[in-house]
C-alpha cells in the first residue's frame, strides 16, 4: 500500500476543555488514488490532512508513504519528507505577492531535483499567457490555478489539497476540480483532498467519510464522475 | 537552479524604496565617518608612536633652581640615564595676549618637526608651534614681536614634546592659542633675557623601561636620587615630571587612542539600534506573510532557507552601505577628520595608512552586530510550525486575556491605549532610539553652555583680579595687595589619578578669602566635588616628589570653582611647612603689581589663565558640536519614521476598516499617530532627565582622568531645545504619517486580509 495511515489519535486543549479530533484512524491509499475526505467543520478532516502533510503532529499512530514512516522524523527530516512526496493546495492561494505567476511557480520547481517543465505546466494550467502577471492581477480562479501549479511542478507523489475550491465560485471551483484530475491522470499523483462538499466525492477513487474524529464510512468508488460533470 | 525567493529582494528594494534608502544613507553616513576617522586616527596615532622613536622623546624632564653643575649631571648619569639641557624662556607676545616657550632647536632630544618653511638660521628668526600660529593667524614670512625683539616667522613646526601645547603639567588644559612653543638658533636664544629662564633637563633611560609599572618604578627610584643630589650640589628641584604623567607628550595619544573606542562604540550602538528596526520590520514582514511561509514550509522549504531569505536584505543593505561608506571615508572624510585633529593637536606630519581594522571595525563589525541580531530574532520568529503560520497563529504563548480597561474610558481613548499596548516592541525601540538621540543632542547643546557656565563661575568667583606667586618675597606698595603662602601637593586619592592640589596660607583677616580657620583646613568646591570630600572629613595629600604626607581635617568648603585648592590659615601653613614666621611668596590683589621687578615674580595669575579650559575646549570641540546635533536630530527622525511606519504598516487592514466604518482621516490619525506621539512625548519627558544624569556620570567620570575639575552644568534651557527639538522632528514624521494613512485605501487593506 502507498499510503498507509494506522491508528491515528490527536486531541487538542486540556482538561475540561479537550477535544478528541482524531479517535484511532485508519486508512490505506493506493499510488494515483483521488481520496475524498469528506465530512462537517470539526470532524478532523483538515487535521488528518495537516498530519499527513508532516506540518501537525498526531499524539499516537503512524502515516508511512512507501514504507517511510513519519513518527520518527525530526524536524529536518519531516521537511525533507514533505520537499520529496508532497504538494499543498489550501483553500488560500498563499501566493507570494511580489514574485509573478511563472515565478510562483518556480519556487515550487526549485525544491525538486527533478521538476517538471514550468512552461509546459503553465499552458496545460492555461497560464501561460498570464506568466508575467503578479497574482494581485488575477482572478481567484487563476491564482488558485497558480497554487496548483507551484504544488505540483516538483511532481510530489502527494497532493494534500484543503478544501481547493472553498473561496471560488461554482464555475471556477469545477474548473479547478478538472486540473486536479487532469493532473492525476497525467503525472499519476496521489491526490488527497478534503472537501465538506458532498458533491466531489463523485470524482474520486476513494471517499472517506469522518465525523467526530472516526471514520463513518471508506468507500471505493467505482463509479467515478468526471469533475467537468459534477454538480451542486 | 538559483532560488526563486531571491527575485523578490530588486522588487521589495523597489517597493520599499523609501524605507531602505533612509536606513542605507544613514548606515552608510554613520560607516563614512567612522571610517574616514578610524583611518585619520589610525594614521595619527601611529605618527604619535613612533614620533617618540623618531624624534627621540623624552623619559622625563625635570626643572633646577640653578643651572646643574657637571658633578650634579654626572651624579645623575650614574642611574643609567642620559640627561640633556633643555633650557627655555618664556617671552610675553606683542600684538596679542600670549606667552611664548623658546628653546633651542633640538638635535638629539624631543627632536622638531618642520611642518611648514624652515628652520631658523639666523638670530632673529624663529620658527613657531604650527597650531599655534594658526590659533593666533600667524604664517610663516611674517613677523612677530617678542618681548622687546621682533623677529622674522621661518617656518611652522611640531615640538615632539609638546603635541598637547600645556604650559604646565598640573593645568587642567592646554590653551593653544594663548600659549605656544618656539624654537630659535643658539645665538637667537642667546639675545632673549633672561628674567624667564628655566634649567630645564630631559633625560633618556640607556635601558627603557619594559611597562608604565617598571617606568614608574624607575621615575620612582629617580626623582629620590634627584631630591638628595641637587640638594647636596646646593640646588633644589622646583619641577619633576616623567614622561608617561607628562600631559604635554601622553594627552594627544589618550585622546586619539580613547577616540578610537568612543566612535567605535557610537558606530556600533548605532548599527545595533539599525539592526533592531530592520528586526522589527523583518518581524512584521513575517507576520504579514505568515500564510505564505506556512505555505513554502509545508511545501518543504526548510527554516534556514528562510531564515537565509529574510536575512539578506538587511545584509545586502548594510554591506553596499559598509562599501560605499568606507570609500567616501576613505577618500573624502578621512582629510577632514585629520584636519579636526589638526586643529587641536601639535601632531607631526603623518601618512595615510589604509589598514585592516579600521575596515574590519566599520564593516565587518556592523555585518556581524546585523546579521547576530536579526539572525535571533528570525530564528525565533521562524521557530513556529508550518500550520501556526498558516493559521497565522503567531502567538508563542498562549494568549493571555486582553486587558481589562475601564469601559469609563471613552472608546477612542482605549482603542489609543491598545494601540501602544499592541505595539510595544516598536515603542521599546523608539525610546532606546530616543535615549540615544537625546545623550547625542545633549552633548551637542550642552558643551557650550556648559563652558560657559563653567567660564562666568569662574570669573565671578575669583579670589582677586592678579595673584602674583614670588620667587622671594618682596615688599609692595600697591593698594589693596595682600600677602599669602603658596604650595603645591599632591593628592592621594585611590579613585582618582593623582593631581597637583594648590595650598594657600591666607592672613587671619583676609580681605579677599573670609573664612574663619580653626585648627582645620577648607578646601575648594572644585576639590569637595571631584574627591567627595566634605566637613569633617580627613584630607591626605603628599609632599611632590618625596613621600611625606600630611593629613589635614576639613572645616568646611570654600566656593573657588577654578581649582583643586586647600586654603589654610597663614601660621599654621609656615608651620606645617616648616617656613619661617611671617614667610610669604604671593600676593593676592585688584591692582596690577608695578613695583616688583620682573625677575622676582614666578607667575602672575590673571582671569585668562583660569578660563583657558572653556577656550580650548570650545576650540578643540566647538564645530563638532552643529555635527554632534545634526547627527542627534536625524538619528530622531529616522528611528521614529521607520518605526512609526511599521505601526501604520502592521495596521493598515485596521485602518481601512475604520475608514470603510466611516471614521474620518483625522479621526484615525488620532488612533494612531496620536498613539506614537504620547510615547514619544513620554520617551522625550523620561529620557531627557536620564540622559542628564547620564551625562553627569559621564562627565564625572571622564574628569577623574584629568587634572582639574569641570562641573556639571547644564541650564533647563538646554532640555527645552531638546524637548523642541524631539517634537519638532516628530511632527515632521506625524505629517508624513498622515499622509501614508490617507493613501491607505479601504480594498487594499481587504484584500490583503484575505
Amino acid at each position: 500500500m502507498f499510503l498507509e495511515i494506522s491508528k491515528i489519535k490527536k486531541h487538542f486543549g486540556e482538561g475540561d476543555s479537550l477535544v478528541e479530533v482524531l479517535k484511532g484512524i485508519d486508512i490505506q491509499i493506493e499510488k494515483g488514488e483521488i481520496c475524498v475526505l469528506l465530512g462537517p467543520s470539526g470532524s478532523g478532516k483538515s487535521t488528518l490532512l495537516n498530519i499527513i502533510g508532516g506540518i501537525d503532529s498526531a499524539d499516537s499512530g503512524t502515516i508511512s508513504i512507501n514504507g517511510e514512516k513519519t513518527e520518527d522524523m525530526n524536524e529536518k527530516a519531516l521537511t525533507l519528507y514533505r520537499r520529496k512526496h508532497l504538494g499543498f493546495i489550501f483553500q488560500m492561494y498563499n501566493l507570494i505577492p511580489n514574485l509573478n505567476i511563472k515565478e510562483n511557480v518556480e519556487v515550487g520547481a526549485y525544491l525538486s531535483d527533478n521538476p517538471l517543465d514550468v512552461d509546459e505546466l503553465l499552458k496545460t494550467l492555461g497560464l501561460y499567457e498570464h506568466r508575467h502577471k503578479l497574482p494581485n492581477q488575477l482572478s481567484g480562479g487563476q491564482q488558485q490555478r497558480t497554487a496548483i501549479g507551484r504544488a505540483i511542478v516538483k511532481n510530489p507523489d502527494i497532493l494534500l489539497c484543503d478544501e481547493p475550491t472553498g473561496a471560488l465560485d461554482y464555475n471556477t471551483s469545477k474548473e479547478i476540480l478538472k486540473l486536479i484530475e487532469d493532473v492525476n491522470h497525467k503525472y499519476g499523483n496521489t491526490v488527497v483532498m478534503v472537501t465538506h462538499n458532498d458533491a466531489i466525492k463523485n470524482m474520486a477513487d476513494r471517499v472517506i467519510k469522518l465525523r467526530d474524529g472516526m471514520i463513518r464510512e471508506n468507500i471505493v468508488n467505482k463509479k467515478k464522475t468526471a469533475a467537468a460533470d459534477l454538480e451542486w | 537552479m538559483r532560488n526563486p525567493l531571491n527575485r523578490r529582494l530588486p522588487r521589495e528594494l523597489k517597493s520599499e524604496s523609501g524605507k531602505y534608502i533612509v536606513i542605507f544613507i544613514f548606515v552608510c553616513g554613520m560607516i563614512a565617518i567612522v571610517s574616514g576617522f578610524l583611518v585619520a586616527n589610525d594614521s595619527m596615532v601611529t605618527a604619535y608612536d613612533e614620533g617618540f622613536t623618531k624624534y627621540n622623546i623624552e623619559d622625563g624632564n625635570f626643572e633646577l633652581g640653578a643651572k646643574a653643575d657637571d658633578k650634579l649631571i654626572e651624579e645623575l648619569e650614574k642611574q643609567n640615564l642620559t640627561i640633556y639641557e633643555n633650557f627655555y624662556k618664556e617671552e610675553k607676545t606683542g600684538g596679542f595676549d600670549s606667552t611664548l616657550r623658546i628653546f633651542i632647536n633640538r638635535e638629539k632630544i624631543n627632536r622638531v618637526c618642520l611642518m611648514d618653511g624652515r628652520f631658523p638660521e639666523s638670530e632673529n628668526e624663529i620658527a613657531i608651534d604650527r597650531m599655534y600660529a594658526d590659533n593666533n593667524k600667524l604664517t610663516t614670512g611674517e613677523e612677530i614681536e617678542l618681548g622687546s625683539k621682533t623677529l622674522k616667522i621661518s617656518g611652522l613646526v611640531a615640538l615632539s614634546d609638546y603635541s598637547a601645547l600645556y604650559s604646565s603639567p598640573s593645568d587642567l588644559m592646554f590653551d593653544a592659542s594663548k600659549f605656544g612653543v618656539s624654537v630659535m638658533t643658539r645665538e637667537g636664544y642667546d639675545s632673549i633675557n633672561d628674567k624667564n629662564l628655566h634649567y630645564s633637563y630631559s633625560f633618556k633611560y640607556d635601558n627603557p623601561p619594559g611597562d608604565d609599572e617598571e617606568a614608574k618604578k624607575m621615575s620612582d627610584d629617580f626623582i629620590d636620587v634627584l631630591s638628595e643630589k641637587a640638594i647636596e650640589s646646593m640646588n633644589y628641584v622646583t619641577n619633576y615630571i616623567p614622561e608617561y604623567s607628562n600631559q604635554a607628550i601622553i594627552f594627544t595619544g589618550d585622546d586619539l587612542k580613547g577616540d578610537n573606542m568612543a566612535f567605535t562604540v557610537f558606530l556600533y550602538l548605532v548599527i545595533a539600534i539599525i539592526a533592531f528596526i530592520f528586526a522589527i520590520m523583518t518581524s512584521n514582514t513575517i507576520t504579514k506573510e505568515a500564510n505564505v511561509i506556512g505555505t513554502l514550509r509545508a511545501s518543504g522549504y526548510s527554516r534556514g532557507e528562510l531564515v537565509r531569505h529574510y536575512l539578506t536584505m538587511p545584509m545586502i543593505v548594510v554591506l553596499i552601505a559598509a562599501a560605499v561608506g568606507n570609500v567616501l571615508g576613505y577618500t573624502c572624510l578621512k582629510d577632514y577628520m585629520a584636519d579636526a585633529y589638526y586643529g587641536s593637536y601639535s601632531l607631526p606630519t603623518y601618512v595615510t595608512l589604509w589598514n585592516a581594522d579600521a575596515f574590519i571595525k566599520t564593516t565587518a563589525g556592523p555585518l556581524i552586530l546585523m546579521f547576530i541580531i536579526n539572525l535571533a530574532v528570525l530564528e525565533d520568529k521562524l521557530r513556529l510550525s508550518p500550520l501556526k503560520f498558516i493559521r497565522r497563529d503567531l502567538a508563542r504563548k498562549t494568549k493571555k486575556k486582553a486587558l481589562h480597561l475601564n469601559t469609563k474610558i471613552p472608546i477612542l481613548h482605549r482603542f489609543r491605549i491598545r494601540v501602544i499596548f499592541q505595539n510595544i516592541p516598536n515603542y521599546i525601540t523608539i525610546f532606546t532610539g530616543v535615549l540615544l538621540a537625546n545623550v547625542i543632542l545633549l552633548f551637542g547643546l550642552g558643551l557650550d553652555p556648559l563652558l560657559t557656565h563653567y567660564e562666568h563661575d569662574i570669573t565671578s568667583n575669583m579670589i582677586c583680579d592678579y595673584q602674583y606667586l614670588l620667587k622671594a618675597g618682596q615688599e609692595t606698595k600697591t593698594d589693596g595687595a595682600e600677602k599669602f603662602c603658596a604650595g603645591a601637593l599632591d593628592t592621594v586619592d585611590i579613585k582618582h589619578k593623582s593631581e597637583t592640589a594648590s595650598v594657600y596660607g591666607i592672613a587671619a583677616d583676609s580681605r579677599y578669602i573670609d573664612i574663619d580657620f580653626k585648627d582645620g583646613v577648607y578646601i575648594t568646591n572644585a576639590y569637595s566635588e571631584k574627591f567627595g570630600l566634605h566637613k569633617g572629613d580627613t584630607l591626605k595629600v603628599k609632599e611632590k616628589y618625596s613621600h611625606d604626607e600630611y593629613s589635614f581635617v576639613i572645616d568646611g568648603v570654600y566656593y573657588y570653582p577654578s581649582s583643586i585648592a586647600i586654603f589654610m590659615d597663614q601660621d599654621k601653613f609656615n608651620e606645617t611647612f616648616d617656613n619661617e614666621d611671617g614667610y610669604f611668596n604671593g600676593y593676592f590683589t585688584d591692582n596690577e603689581i608695578t613695583d616688583i621687578e620682573d625677575v622676582y615674580i614666578a607667575s602672575k595669575i590673571t582671569q585668562d589663565d583660569f578660563t583657558k579650559v572653556s577656550r580650548q575646549l570650545e576650540i578643540s570641540m566647538g564645530n563638532m558640536m552643529t555635527l554632534f546635533v545634526g547627527f542627534g536630530v536625524i538619528m530622531f527622525v529616522l528611528i521614529i519614521y521607520l518605526l512609526s511606519k511599521i505601526i501604520i504598516e502592521k495596521n493598515a487592514q485596521s485602518i481601512s476598516m475604520t475608514k470603510i466604518l466611516g471614521y474620518k482621516a483625522s479621526e484615525i490619525g488620532g488612533l494612531y499617530v496620536l498613539s506614537t506621539a504620547l510615547v514619544v512625548a513620554a520617551s522625550l519627558l523620561i529620557t531627557i532627565p536620564v540622559c542628564n544624569v547620564l551625562m553627569d556620570k559621564l562627565i564625572t567620570v571622564a574628569m577623574s582622568g584629568y587634572s582639574g575639575w569641570l562641573p556639571y552644568y547644564v541650564p533647563f534651557s538646554v532640555f527645552v531645545k531638546m524637548a523642541a527639538l524631539g517634537l519638532g522632528s516628530y511632527a515632521v514624521v506625524a505629517a508624513l504619517q498622515y499622509i501614508k494613512i490617507g493613501h491607505i485605501s479601504k480594498s487594499d487593506a481587504l484584500k490583503n486580509a484575505e
